[in-house]
């Protein structure tokens, strides 16, 4: 940076300077949200509305401007046939896409679950004192920060049935008796995913739940002790309670993400019907199954889903999102 | 922590944290190692782990046979240009919500959280389109964009945090000064933010490096990145897990660098300030 000095040109006059100058401030604030918003726009707001349209019509990938209004047979809708019998149509009536649905939940309940009783603990571990506090620390960071799409290269190398490692490590330990193919399996594929994304994210749970700890003063546990409680009460009734507003927040933002889960699957588990999940599904029918009103209908869904997920969960769990509280 | 620890508990501990840490790190370490070995020592069984003849070949295959450079480059130019793009907006966007105090501040910010709900997939298509027409489809400019925009929400919210933290009042006396608004902030907020700004470009660039749904569906090779090099990695004939892990070891390396100086921002950052 220059000198401050450099830059002082004031030429408001000198009655009335503190409203101009307020007035130029609001001014400026809204010239300078304005390219983000209009951003956000283009982006966010415009393709999702296109998109919720286009679910309501019979567009087609070939066909992008043709698309006629359909209402919502893309959801659901049905026909009599002349026999009396009604035949349902429509996403909702799907088994492939709750099927899907399914896959996402049991993913993103269990992932999140596990990585968040992981990450408490390892951040428990990690709170103590012991040589080499940084760079083990730096070390299980790394999981997290790299891509996905390496991680889950090489998980699907190390869990190869004929190669891995891993196999190799359980025979060794007497837990399998054959190798498996973990993520070629559709009963393991599951475990595979969730297994990955685990690793993959507890550390940053972690990290997070390590950052609460250390707002923790040490004087309480000094207190507890002294006066003889159990430590395993301290944790539920002291360290939890105080942890609790970052851990909610970051639970929050996993979910979002695990809800939308792609890329870990895209290319651990490409095509196995065990772990395709909303995003998967709704892609596969807008760009290579040509049902593109088909798949916007079923992304529009995964939107709607999300949102009411995280409103509920706002509400319910009384979130303090940024911040704003502890201001 | 003011806690009396004994040398034997402290050694527990030590022993504990690098017993996780071993767990957590050693598929890291594993396509470490692999990434040296010949082709057909790394699909030994049982595995080796350090008794093999260390080799660069596979280093070299991946640079020399696969055009490694480019992508590599391409992430390069993607993740900090999308960066640099990105904190031009939100800066001044950050600005003006934390010091220009309007009733809307607290919609604006939900509304931007609203837009980590929105399925890639859903909005796949919208997006597709307009880069389309505008001649745009695997160019790395348009990845540029779109990335910045995708991580836009949250640089803005986590600078935003950053900036409410400063008094306003510092600022309040450079204006009583006759300081203008764009030195304002160049020249008073800007210094006085450096590491917040600092942290945020670093995490930008971490996400754009990582971020694998955009770079897969809207680059095909021209723009293609190390993610879609990486998730396309196989090999018709014979044995490539050497080089994969090759691959794999030089994409992580830079994200590990920027990784190591900015860990406690990165949590930050990524629960919207929430955890100081």
């Amino acid at each position: 940076m220059t000198h401050p000095t450099t830059a002082v040109p004031v030429a408001a006059p000198k009655n009335g300077r503190e409203t101009s100058l307020e007035q130029q401030r609001l001014r400026a604030a809204f010239w300078f949200l304005a390219p983000m918003l209009l951003m956000l726009f283009c982006v966010a707001a415009w393709p999702l509305m296109r998109s919720i349209w286009f679910s309501f019509t019979d567009t087609s990938l070939t066909d992008l401007h043709g698309g006629k209004w359909v209402g919502f047979d893309n959801y659901l809708s049905y026909r009599q046939l002349s026999s009396g019998r009604v035949i349902w149509r429509g996403t909702l009536v799907d088994p492939a896409w709750w099927n899907a649905v399914w896959n996402t939940v049991k993913f993103a309940v269990v992932s999140v679950s596990l990585e968040t009783m992981f990450g408490l603990v390892v951040a428990l571990v990690l709170n103590a004192r012991f040589a080499g506090r940084g760079l083990v620390r730096a070390a299980i960071l790394i999981p997290w920060a790299i891509p996905t799409i390496v991680s889950a290269k090489m998980w699907g190398w190390m869990l190869n049935d004929q190669f891995g490692i891993i196999n190799d490590i359980l025979l060794n330990l007497g837990l399998i008796s054959e190798k498996i193919a973990w993520a070629a399996n559709l009963d393991t594929a599951m475990a595979a995913v969730i297994l990955v994304d685990v690793w993959k994210t507890t550390p940053f749970m972690a990290l997070l739940c390590l950052a609460g700890l250390q707002m923790v003063p040490g004087d309480i546990y000094e207190a507890a002790r002294i006066d003889g409680i159990h430590p395993v009460k301290v944790f539920f009734r002291v360290t939890l309670p105080l942890i609790r507003p970052a851990l909610m927040v970051a639970v929050i933002f996993r979910m979002l993400d695990a809800l939308r889960m792609f890329d870990l699957v895209y290319v651990l588990t490409p095509n196995s019907a065990a772990t395709k999940t909303m995003s998967i599904i709704s892609r596969e029918n807008l760009i290579e199954f040509d049902k593109f009103a088909y798949g916007s209908a079923q992304s529009s869904l995964l939107f709607a889903i999300i949102a009411i997920f995280v409103a509920l969960y706002i509400w319910l769990g009384k979130v303090d999102l940024g911040g704003e509280k502890s201001k | 922590m003011a806690r009396v620890v004994t040398p034997a508990q402290k050694s527990i501990n030590t022993a504990a944290a690098w017993v996780v840490a071993l767990i957590i790190f050693f598929p890291i370490l594993w396509t470490f190692l692999t990434s040296f070995k010949p082709e057909e020592v790394a699909v030994a069984s049982p595995p080796v782990f350090v008794g093999f003849d260390w080799t660069m070949q596979n280093y070299h295959d991946v640079i020399a046979q696969r055009g490694y450079g480019s992508y590599f480059w391409n992430s390069v130019v993607i993740s900090v240009g999308s960066t640099v793009l990105g904190m031009i907006i939100a800066i001044p966007a950050a600005w003006a919500m934390a010091f220009v105090h309007g009733k809307r501040t607290k919609d604006l910010l939900m509304w931007m959280l609203s837009t980590k709900m929105m399925p890639a997939a859903g909005v796949l298509v919208p997006i597709y389109l307009m880069g389309k027409s505008l001649g745009l489809i695997d160019t790395r400019f348009m990845l540029m964009i779109v990335l910045m925009l995708m991580n836009l929400p949250i640089i803005v919210w986590m600078l935003y945090t950053y900036f409410r933290e400063i008094p306003g009042d510092i600022l309040e006396a450079a204006r009583m000064d006759g300081a203008n608004l764009m030195s304002e902030i160049l020249y008073v907020l800007t210094p006085m933010a450096i590491p917040g700004i600092a942290s945020t470009l670093l995490l930008n660039v971490i996400l754009a490096w990582n971020e694998s749904f955009w770079t897969l569906n809207l680059t095909t090779f021209q723009a293609a990145p190390l993610t879609k090099f990486i998730a396309g990695f196989s090999s018709p004939q014979g044995l490539f897990y050497g080089k994969l892990s090759a691959a794999s070891v030089m994409a992580i390396v830079p994200i590990m660098v920027i990784g190591w100086f900015s860990q406690k921002q990165l949590v930050r950052g990524l629960t919207f300030g929430a955890v100081k």
